[in-house]
């Protein structure tokens, strides 16, 4: 003899609703608290203390030597949050933001500090400077 | 605890006296005997555990280079058969000028692919071993290149490939 095990519960099932999200015409699953999307780098918090350089597995990081800041590119990132867990001033937090695909591996939106923001933090650093050394 | 541990050591003694023979506890309280043979007495020690406990357990067969020699240390489990077992193991050096053991894969089967990856890995060469392919390097890999050596028979700077970041990358202005 045959033997259907599952032939009740399909029958069950097929009146059952579909247990599914259909994505793009609805919001996806909600994320839970806690929740390891792309990193978001606050320029102005850094302190150039190069930890993250570090602890990084995935070499998302390079130190900028002249400005005292990192830069980053998201793009190789594994969201282990071990530079969040080790920043000291806060600079790098994790957001929510997991929809991240795109067609180009250099979107913009992958990388933090281009070579031309570099250069307008060293100028700016640099106008500082100035300031301070005529007020002393 | 520690009664099959004083057994093992005892014959260990008994047959070997010169064999260099450590015990470390570690702070959980298990205890792990280390030994240190010499390359003429490798064969014949593996030979001795696997009289000294017919269900002998090969766990893995570590090879490392550390510096002037060629290590080459196997995990063994003996008595096993009620928890916890003896874990015990067995560190074997060769010189770089020299660097061969005998096989011990009639023994231990297993240890036939460890071995063939010691062979591909560091350059130990197990004589007489029925097979010497290699295990886990590709074929069009180049011959004398030793990928876990430290010293110029490692990997040379020009087979070292970084994808790239793009910082880098526009700072050279591609």
């Amino acid at each position: 003899m045959i033997r259907l095990p599952l032939l009740p519960t399909v029958i069950k099932n097929l009146f059952k609703r579909p247990a599914t999200n259909p994505f793009p015409k609805t919001e996806p699953v909600p994320t839970p608290e806690g929740f390891r999307g792309k990193i978001v780098y606050n320029v102005e918090k850094c302190v150039g203390c190069r930890m993250c350089v570090t602890v990084c597995p995935a070499g998302v990081f390079i130190y900028l030597p002249e400005i005292r800041k990192v830069t980053l590119w998201t793009g190789r990132c594994v969201f282990c949050k071990q530079c969040v867990d080790v920043c000291p001033t806060g600079a790098l937090q994790m957001s929510d933001e997991f929809l991240l695909a795109s067609y180009d591996k250099y979107d913009g939106k992958f990388i933090y500090l281009t070579p031309e923001e570099a250069e307008e933090i060293k100028k700016k650093q640099e106008e500082l400077k100035k300031a301070k050394k005529k007020s002393q | 605890m520690g009664e099959k541990e004083e057994i093992v050591l005892n014959a260990i003694r008994d047959r070997f006296p010169d064999v260099e023979v450590n015990v470390k506890e570690n702070k959980w309280g298990r205890k792990r005997i280390w030994v240190n043979v010499p390359r003429e007495k490798f064969r014949e020690f593996i030979k001795f555990l696997k009289e000294l406990d017919e269900d002998a357990h090969y766990s893995i067969g570590i090879e490392e280079d550390a510096g002037e020699t060629l290590d080459f240390s196997i995990h063994f489990l003996l008595f096993y058969d009620t928890s916890p077992g003896v874990s015990m193991i067995v560190k074997t050096s060769v010189p770089k000028n020299d660097p061969t053991l005998p096989d011990i894969s009639d023994i231990f089967p297993i240890s036939l692919q460890f071995e063939r990856e010691a062979m591909e890995m560091v350059g130990i060469d197990f004589k007489g071993a029925p097979d010497k392919r290699r295990l886990f390097l590709p074929d069009d890999f180049p011959e004398g290149i030793y990928p876990l050596r430290h010293d110029e028979k490692g990997i040379p700077e020009n087979m070292v490939k970084n994808a790239g970041h793009p910082y880098l990358l526009r700072r050279e202005g591609k």
